[in-house]
């Protein structure tokens, strides 16, 4: 079923775009991407796609979305992205913000997405969760990273 | 004279050998640590919501601390506390409103005065790699060495000034100084897969793998590194992952101050070092 | 000059009271007919029950105090904390080990702090808070234990913990694991003890019983104090 959307947009007029497409919305939508500048600072709308950060990326083999089509999405204003498995794989390893060909941080816009979801109060990793052999046996500069990181 | 130290939470005990070993290794050549009187945790991972301030307090409030010291420098081995509290630094001096908001939460004021820096900077610029080639009492011939930097030492680049942001040489500068050989290491600055241990092992253990295999490759009889956590994942992890066994030999993962201390000849207690690893690396040796 | 005021303005829960100058908290909140049902132990500052955070007119920053022992000032908003709801581990001493692995599987949380300084602020002990919880989050039990020592488990730090953590409770267990494991034996303890199964002082307690209160009364006052 195609779901019209009925907000106002300029002039009044109500947005016919099919707000169910991907899950998005020009309205809202364009509030994530607004957001994601705001945080991380950075200009989603320099990436050129070239796909240097997904080659860099340690989460490899294990994201569903690499960070090219994570650009891509924040571009389009994707709302799905902040649902997405792949924006907590990110081991904040930097790899993509030092190839990047047009100067983008991308951990920052990584982190961007990570952090509209942790202020909300989703979070991947809770510490009840953590088997108590691992807790204790870890160095625990991995807890107080994967807590800032993952955990609100 | 003696230089201000942040050791850092995991130092305290679960990387107790690094600490021991950087302290034996630095005092061995003359420079000697003064652990800071008062420190919490640095935070462990900086902060990248251009907003979040709060991230940077701890850091900010250990830089502050070190300055009151009066000796303008302050040393820390841990990569993750070194990355933390560089960029922190580097955002007290390059970035205004961070260093408003900063002060606001500080008890003292603080403006980027400290100079941070880890070992290696400090034995490259206080002791000089030539320098120490002639006091190594034992020359480590013939060991191959794959020096690992993991991701948060020399990125970014920029902010940490640690050389070449996937390939800085510091480490390998030093390792040759000792007699060693360092081998070529692409993967030096990959990451370990890091925190994800927590929340993906998988992809902890693969990324931990491959970094194992890449030394492998090269002919590295030993991997050094001067991250607990690096280490962690490296020794532990790829245990069964990748069907290697525990029974198959593995490269030992050692901190670069262990090894100095080797050459040193520092005794092995004081180097936190059990005999297996001593025994592993005379093997690779024969 | 202006004549020494006898009454102070306070407002409790925003309800503005007219109080006698120079009064606790406690006793002003009393004058002004609150009964204490909570919140109000020992009346002398050691039993932590009668946290209370206040603002001065005029300065936005959040201070606090013990009702029992701060006295009221002209302008002063405040409320009690009488008791704010904190994570309790239940474990038997006896078994733990007194490693950072115990405190990091009953408090995970301790390694979310944020180093904010908070709860140093607020500590109405005026104890090193958030160094006591840096101490734990490194393993240092014996430094937490006794940079710990004189917390009155009020509360008022948890209600201000970004990281959720509640830093009475963790140095209690610090407290608890120094003590029971940690802390070395006291000899002349081990030996009198004995000495007492032994029966030593059996007769002299005996020859207590049965004296008369007079007796006991004299004896009380003439006993040696030290100095
Ligand atoms: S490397 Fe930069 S330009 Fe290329 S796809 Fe990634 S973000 Fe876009
Ligand atoms: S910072 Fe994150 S997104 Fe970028 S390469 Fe590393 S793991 Fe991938
Ligand atoms: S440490 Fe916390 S609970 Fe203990 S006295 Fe201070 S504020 Fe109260
Ligand atoms: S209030 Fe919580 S987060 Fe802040 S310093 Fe104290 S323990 Fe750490
Ligand atoms: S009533 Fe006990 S501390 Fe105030």
């Amino acid at each position: 079923m195609v779901v019209t959307c009925t907000v106002k947009v300029a002039g009044n007029t109500p947005c016919t775009n099919d707000a169910e497409e991907r899950g998005r919305c020009v309205v809202t939508g364009a509030e994530m991407t607004r957001e994601v500048k705001a945080i991380s600072g950075q200009n989603p709308y320099l990436c050129m796609q070239c796909g240097l950060c997904s080659a860099s990326c340690t989460g490899v083999g294990f994201m569903d979305l690499l960070p090219r089509k994570v650009m891509r999405l924040v571009q389009l204003g994707d709302k799905k992205l902040l649902e997405n498995r792949a924006i907590w794989l990110c081991s904040t390893c930097l790899t993509c913000t030092a190839r990047c060909p047009r100067g983008l941080d991308v951990s920052r816009v990584m982190e961007a997405l990570r952090v509209i979801n942790l202020r909300k109060g989703t979070e991947v990793l809770a510490p009840e969760g953590i088997p108590e052999e691992l807790l204790t046996e870890i160095p625990q500069m991995a807890l107080t990273s994967g807590f800032r990181k993952l955990s609100s | 004279m003696s230089i201000p130290y942040f050791p850092g939470c995991t130092l305290h005990v679960k990387a107790k050998d690094l600490d021991d070993s950087t302290r034996a290794a630095l005092a061995a050549l003359g420079l000697e640590l003064t652990e800071l009187p008062e420190w919490t945790c640095c935070g462990a991972v900086f902060p990248l919501a251009q907003d979040n301030y709060m991230g940077m307090v701890a850091a900010a409030r250990i830089l502050a601390n070190a300055a009151k010291l009066g000796d303008g420098r302050l040393v820390t081995v841990c990569s993750f506390c070194y990355h933390v509290l560089k960029r922190v630094n580097f955002a007290f001096r390059n970035r205004t409103e961070a260093r408003n908001k900063l002060n606001e939460y500080l008890e003292e004021h603080y403006n980027g005065e400290v100079t941070l820096l880890h070992p290696l900077e400090l034995i490259r610029d206080d002791v000089g790699f030539d320098v120490l080639q002639d006091r190594v009492y034992r020359r480590l011939k013939g060991l191959k060495v794959a020096c690992y930097y993991g991701c948060t030492l020399s990125r970014p680049a920029e902010e940490m000034g640690f050389g070449e942001p996937e390939n800085p040489t510091i480490m390998e500068e030093l390792v040759a100084a000792l007699g060693a050989e360092p081998v070529g290491f692409s993967w030096k600055t990959k990451c370990c897969g890091s925190y994800q241990v927590l929340n993906n092992a998988a992809l902890a253990a693969d990324r931990a793998q491959a970094v194992l295999e890449a030394a492998s490759r090269q002919g590295a009889h030993v991997i050094i590194t001067s991250c607990p956590l690096c280490r962690y994942n490296l020794e532990r992890l790829p245990v069964g992952a990748a069907g290697k066994g525990e029974s198959e030999a593995r490269l030992p993962v050692l901190y670069f101050t262990q090894l100095l201390g080797i050459a040193l000849q520092l005794p092995a207690t004081t180097l936190g070092l059990d005999s297996h690893y001593l025994d592993a690396l005379k093997e690779a040796r024969a | 000059m202006t004549a020494e005021k006898k009454t102070v303005s306070i407002y409790v829960m925003g309800k503005q009271s007219e109080v006698p100058y120079g009064v606790t908290i406690m006793k002003a909140m009393e004058y002004a007919g609150y009964r204490f049902i909570r919140g109000c132990g020992c009346r002398g500052g050691f039993c932590g029950a009668c946290g209370t955070v206040y603002r001065k007119p005029g300065n936005f920053r959040l201070k606090v105090g013990l009702a029992c022992a701060t006295m009221v000032e002209d302008g002063m908003h405040l409320t009690q904390i009488p008791f704010y709801p904190a994570n309790k581990a239940v474990y038997n001493l006896e078994a733990l080990e007194p490693t950072l692995g115990t405190l990091l599987k009953y408090y995970p949380e301790i390694t979310r702090c944020l180093g904010c300084n908070q709860c140093t602020r607020i500590c109405p002990q005026e104890l090193p808070v958030m160094n006591y919880i840096a101490t734990a989050q490194r393993g240092d039990i014996e430094a937490t234990a006794h940079q710990s020592f004189d917390c009155i488990m009020c509360g008022l730090c948890a209600s201000r913990c970004p990281a959720e953590i509640v830093q009475y409770n963790v140095g209690i267990l610090a407290r608890r694991l120094y003590g029971r494991h940690i802390a070395p034996r006291a000899k002349h303890l081990a030996e009198r003890v004995d000495e007492i199964r032994a029966g030593k002082f059996d007769a002299e307690l005996d020859r207590l019983m049965q004296m008369s209160k007079e007796e006991l009364q004299k004896l009380y006052n003439a006993r040696d104090i030290e100095q």
